[in-house]
């Protein structure tokens, strides 16, 4: 029996390496992190980061060399048909070719051990904008069409947890702002849990309630989206001469130019310090503001870091 | 696991190879006789002698014994392979995985495979029952006497049992390759390999013995393709199948002995295809 207190979803310690031990390539190191039920949850990282091998290890496509997930409070290993719960997209959808979208649908069904309820793929075929090509094979649909009946055939049998692996790729604007608008829905309406990875950082920022962000295969930072954003911020100073100012401060925190101003890696409480700093190393100080910093530039400076400190 | 067959049937029947590989049998079969009658038809008449009733009965079974030829083995493997590294081909074992085990994934599979199949071959016996019949009728020639209900059903059973070793050595090996290669192209390759090389090797084998003898002889009892002939030799010809060697020795089994070592071999490769796929990271 699952824990109904339990996390929709934990991963403790998760670990994934290739090749022999001692020689191989450590793809996931030690991941861990906790999605708590109708959360909406973002995993992101740069390409290569691990979070396809964190996700498909989620779905037991990949078997883990250490850690465990958990599903509901129960051990993936000991109890794989917990994953009756979960509904999935990965690679954007890959679906049998030479079938129609529907037919996939019926065989995703079957599989499920769900008989074949058509008034739900119907359903769920119109919700995702397929309802006109339904009868198509799914070899003549475009990427945004693969990716739309993924995300059908992750609903399909109304699952508690939705992984979805880059949701919104090959979709177009409009297409974007719908499946903002379904995931959205998903936690809110329908209490669902969703976690998912996605490179579109603006997108991420709009959905999702807490992210973890893994780079080189470990989770760097976890947090709600609004302390990380707070966390992150920087202070916008307009000094001058410019290069006095950097060195002054290149020595305590991360500097970048923007136009004929610095965004200096410093929060809100160590402005006084940073205005000492530069009064200090003889510059004149014309302006000190606080500097919000978006998803994507926090992103940047969590996953680059030798790039700041250069 | 019938909610898994289901799924099996709802994508392989609409895959064109299953056309291609398993209901080509009763569709060539029918064209064929359907060109025999019409001839039949436009000349009148046939042949000065009748085949008899053992020959009419085993005209009717050619098809059983599909799976003990090289060429049937190949065609079987293809399907085979097709419908197993096709998965990885269409990249959709993620698709399926995740809602259920992957022994009942690989069970289904492996039973719509054998029920295909038996299918397509237990429909063109029918049809060569029927239109053997047909055509005997066109030419004006009774059926034999001898041709019986009973004597049909013994000798089609008879040549159905002595194709199914051979079927099932098929489906463990070409699917083992099927899941290690994760190519359709590789798993065909592997098994076209495998089924003229264990061919040749039956009729081969006495004619390597001199330059290694005890080596040929141990590999000759321990690989499955004597063993395959064997049981085929002793389920049709309630005999086993003989191979004289050089030094005037004769292997020549009793059917537990090569039951045993052909049942062995499909067993294992089919319990290493399985525990394979288990254990497989599908990346």
């Amino acid at each position: 029996m699952s824990d109904p207190q339990a996390p929709a979803l934990e991963l403790v310690n998760l670990s994934k390496t290739y090749g022999r031990r001692g020689k191989g390539v450590r793809a996931v190191r030690d991941v861990s992190l906790s999605v708590a039920p109708g959360e909406v949850y973002g995993f992101l990282g740069p390409n290569g980061a691990g979070k396809s091998t964190t996700i498909r290890m989620t779905l037991g496509l990949i078997a883990p060399t250490g850690g465990e997930v958990r599903l509901f409070g129960e051990d993936l290993r000991r109890h794989p048909a917990v994953l009756k719960r979960v509904g999935s997209l990965v690679d954007g959808g890959a679906f049998y070719p030479f079938l129609s979208g529907r037919r996939n649908l019926e065989v995703v069904a079957s599989t499920h051990g769900a008989p074949t309820d058509a008034d739900r793929i119907d359903s769920l075929l119109d919700q995702v904008g397929l309802a006109k090509d339904a009868k198509r094979k799914v070899k003549g649909y475009s990427t945004g069409m693969r990716q739309r009946l993924g995300v059908a055939a992750a609903l399909l049998h109304d699952p508690d947890i939705v992984i979805l692996d880059e949701p919104v790729n090959g979709l177009d604007v409009a297409g974007i702002q719908e499946m903002r608008a379904l995931i959205r829905g998903l936690a809110a309406d329908h209490r669902k849990t969703v976690f998912l990875s996605s490179h579109l950082l603006h997108e991420v920022q709009q959905v999702c309630d807490r992210v973890a962000i893994i780079s080189k295969g470990e989770v760097v930072r976890e947090a709600r989206i609004a302390d990380l954003l707070r966390q992150e911020a920087g202070l916008r100073v307009e000094a001058a001469p410019l290069d006095i100012a950097e060195a002054a401060l290149a020595a305590r925190w991360s500097v970048e130019r923007s136009g004929d101003a610095l965004v200096v890696g410093a929060t809100r409480d160590e402005a006084p310090e940073v205005a000492r700093r530069l009064i200090g190393a003889g510059a004149q100080l014309f302006g000190l503001a606080a500097e919000q910093r978006n998803l994507e530039e926090v992103f940047l400076a969590i996953t680059q870091p030798e790039t700041d400190d250069a | 696991m019938l909610d898994a067959l289901a799924a099996e049937r709802l994508k392989l029947t609409r895959h064109k190879a299953t056309w291609f590989l398993v209901w080509l049998y009763p569709v060539l079969f029918l064209v064929a006789y359907l060109i025999a009658i019409a001839v039949a038809a436009a000349h009148g008449g046939g042949p000065s002698k009748p085949p008899g009733a053992a020959d009419w009965i085993s005209q009717t079974a050619i098809i059983w014994k599909l799976p003990d030829q090289t060429i049937g083995r190949l065609l079987i493997g293809a399907y085979v392979a097709v419908a197993i590294a096709g998965e990885y081909g269409w990249n959709t074992w993620k698709l399926v995985i995740p809602h259920r085990s992957r022994t009942s994934l690989l069970l289904a599979k492996v039973a719509l495979i054998v029920l295909l199949f038996l299918a397509a071959f237990l429909l063109t016996a029918g049809i060569s029952l029927l239109f053997t019949w047909i055509e005997g009728a066109v030419r004006g020639r009774a059926v034999p006497t001898g041709v019986t209900a009973s004597a049909i059903l013994d000798a089609h059973g008879r040549a159905a049992l002595a194709g199914l070793a051979p079927f099932l050595f098929t489906l463990a090996s070409v699917g083992l390759a099927a899941i290690l290669t994760r190519s359709t192209i590789a798993a065909l390759v592997i098994g076209v390999v495998v089924a003229i090389v264990e061919k040749l090797f039956v009729q081969l084998g006495p004619y390597l013995s001199p330059y290694a003898p005890s080596l040929v002889w141990g590999l000759y009892h321990a690989l499955p393709g004597y063993h395959l002939v064997n049981l085929a030799s002793w389920v049709t010809e309630g005999a086993p199948h003989r191979t004289p060697f050089p030094d005037g020795s004769i292997v020549a089994l009793d059917w537990t002995t090569s039951l045993a070592v052909a049942g062995a071999w499909t067993a294992a490769l089919g319990a290493a295809a399985f525990a394979a796929f288990r254990r497989q990271d599908i990346n």
